[in-house]
């Protein structure tokens, strides 16, 4: 069994330490590209939203490579992700792939035996004692985390450095080298190290730069292809950013679901516009144009795919939160059509913006 | 007090619920009129741009009809079965009204979980208290509502007709006779008679959707796709067509679950959106309605 696995974000680090951990084999399908996106698009029903798209060129890409077993999470509803592993399986079926789906669903869905046993069907294949697995899943939820708090810092950080680019290379240079890892413990000393090595760039505490937070759909803003690159593009504009959504808040969210203590924060915030969760992560963007003004931040750019249902409400609600907290919010639309000369003029239009409501237009220098 | 009830969405199916409930709470009701090129061009003119057309035109309603009313129903539907869901739009669509068209009145947001008569009861007592302060009377006109609905019967099934084929799609595509172009009439006068989802029991759906990797969890897909699947597996149609609004997410993944199901057997899809020009509509229809006829 050769597993492998959509991507997103920073998952492949977790996927890859706890694989490891477990000595699974698996497949890290590449990293999402114009080519997986042209493959997805060819064989995906036209009016299919952007992250179904890439997911189905990830795998296609993966079984080239010699996987043979997909692994995705599920959800039931109302956002149609939760649909998204029947529909795969078919097209793939359809295309000649023999590939086998294990698909991680809710227990309240699915039932806890269901679960167990697929769950097991990975399990089985791994050589380690039961010690063994669990110290791998505490591995790589280790490494996820580790990671994602990393990557955070540094885009946080990047507003603030002397010589321009010096976060942006850390980043990119560690996210490489835990690649070459073997083993879960040196990605886990690989990032304590690029930790350090943060603390050692040079930053100038009295500069002011813009800060903008990500919001919007979990995948366009979590998978960097699909957005664009975008926040690594405003790491160039030497623009703070910061995201709340990663990989490692969704699993801790998905956790904590059942106790009814999940994301507490977001619950308050988003209580006065919309006060119940209707699907996809539609509270939670809502919720963050609120705190993004709370810890004041400049502005908010929400991300999502064409037709994402749940953000089309959001996206009506926004306005009014522009309106009444008085932070801009640019709404930007991402499909396998989107354009990227246009996409930066948004971007820069939009940081223009931000700058002149501040009273110095120059404070970025 | 003035109760507007605007037409669209899924206040076509359930309109006499929601009109017997207040009518009985001795309100005065206001309907919007049917969907014209006015109320399209007042919806596309408020509703976000990115929402498909039936979520337009009901902003449309909604604006048509806001400054005539002191209260308006905008049901947020969250539930009609057990462990299934609408739509994501549906459940935040009084956030949508209320951001989108200013100076709204009063609406009805609480939610509807109509999964049982409790839990729908719990609703008409939220909302009805906005009317009439007393229990016994609500409690009243919420049993005479649901009577009226029970006895009300939507789906259209012809007879007689030479060809049949399978009408599918969300209830507020097939019922919306401005935004379809009057589909239905235009099918029957090329012979073609039409039987929709309502028409068939929901035992033989379920059935159908039972050989899926995965529960269904929306109600329209599951309609939808037990409906078409059944009907062309049984060869009780000629053919099908489907009704589906541009964008929306859940049509998008049913067609295709049921294209894989169905194999080659006709099938046509026609998407709506405000742009839809009813030319290009006819041609479609009469070239599918050839080809079924050939096959004849």
């Amino acid at each position: 069994m050769k597993i492998t696995f959509p991507h997103l974000g920073n998952a492949y680090l977790g996927v890859k330490a706890l694989f490891d951990g477990l000595g699974i084999d698996y497949v890290i399908p590449p990293f999402s590209n114009k080519t997986a996106l042209e493959i997805g698009s060819l064989h995906s029903p036209e009016d299919m939203c952007l992250p179904f798209k890439i997911n189905l060129g990830n795998y296609i890409q993966s079984i080239e490579k010699g996987a043979d077993t997909v692994i995705i999470t599920g959800s039931c509803g109302p956002c149609r992700f939760g649909e998204y592993c029947e529909l795969q399986m078919n097209i793939l079926r359809s295309l000649g792939y023999e590939v086998d789906f294990i698909v991680i669903d809710a227990p309240k869905e699915i039932g806890i035996n269901t679960l167990l046993q697929r769950i097991g069907k990975v399990g089985s294949s791994s050589t380690k004692n039961r010690y063994g697995k669990l110290k791998a899943v505490r591995d790589g939820l280790k490494v996820i985390h580790m990671i994602d708090a990393f990557e955070a810092k540094v885009r946080d950080l990047s507003g603030y450095e002397i010589n321009k680019g010096e976060c942006k290379n850390l980043l990119n240079s560690c996210k490489k080298d835990l690649l070459k890892c073997s083993a879960p413990s040196e990605m886990i000393e690989l990032i304590k190290r690029n930790e350090q090595k943060l603390l050692q760039i040079a930053i100038d505490k009295h500069s002011t730069p813009l800060k903008i937070a990500i919001i919007g759909e979990i995948y366009t803003i979590i998978e960097p292809f699909s957005n664009l690159y975008i926040e690594d593009k405003l790491m160039d504009f030497g623009v703070s950013t910061s995201r709340k959504l990663t990989p490692s808040w969704w699993i801790k969210d998905m956790v904590l679901k059942p106790l009814g203590l999940n994301s507490m924060d977001i619950k308050r915030a988003s209580k006065d516009y919309l006060s119940i969760n209707i699907g996809g992560h539609c509270r939670e963007c809502v919720a963050e144009a609120v705190l993004a003004e709370e810890a004041g931040y400049d502005g908010a750019i929400q991300i999502f795919p064409l037709g994402c249902m749940p953000e089309i409400v959001a996206k009506a609600i926004l306005p009014t939160i522009s309106k009444e907290k008085d932070i801009p919010i640019m709404s930007l639309v991402v499909d396998e059509m989107t354009g990227e000369a246009g996409f930066v003029t948004r971007l820069e239009a939009f940081i223009d913006l931000l700058e002149r409501r501040r009273q110095n237009v120059l404070s970025r220098n | 007090m003035k109760i507007g009830i605007p037409k669209g969405l899924l206040n076509y199916k359930y309109m006499p619920f929601f009109q017997g409930f207040f009518y009985e709470l001795g309100a005065e009701l206001i309907v919007s009129e049917d969907t014209n090129k006015h109320i399209l061009n007042e919806g596309v003119k408020y509703c976000v741009d990115e929402a498909c057309v039936p979520m337009k035109i009901f902003h449309g309603h909604v604006a048509s009809i806001k400054d005539s009313c002191d209260m308006m129903v905008i049901p947020r539907i969250i539930q009609l079965k057990e462990r299934e869901f609408i739509c994501p739009k549906f459940c935040g669509l009084p956030e949508m009204i209320q951001n989108s068209i200013p100076n709204m009145p009063e609406i009805t947001s609480t939610p509807i979980y109509a999964t049982s008569k409790n839990k729908l009861f719990s609703w008409a007592l939220q909302e009805g208290k906005k009317v009439i302060k007393d229990t016994g009377k609500i409690n009243s006109a919420f049993d005479e509502a649901l009577r009226i609905q029970k006895h009300h019967h939507n789906g259209i099934k012809n007879k007689g007709y030479k060809l049949n084929i399978a009408l599918a799609g969300h209830p507020y595509n097939i019922d919306d006779h401005f935004i379809n172009m009057n589909l239905i009439s235009k099918l029957n006068a090329l012979d073609i008679g039409i039987i929709t989802e309502e028409c068939i029991s929901e035992d033989l759906i379920n059935s159908e959707t039972s050989n899926l990797f995965k529960r269904p969890f929306w109600t329209f897909a599951r309609n939808s796709y037990g409906f078409t699947c059944h009907l062309a597996l049984n060869k009780k149609v000629d053919g099908i067509i489907y009704v589906s609004s541009f964008a929306c997410g859940i049509d998008s993944i049913v067609i295709d679950l049921i294209k894989h199901r169905i194999g080659d057997f006709p099938f046509l899809i026609l998407k709506l959106d405000e742009h839809t020009g009813e030319a290009g509509l006819e041609t479609r229809i009469e070239a599918f309605v050839d080809m079924l006829e050939r096959r004849y």
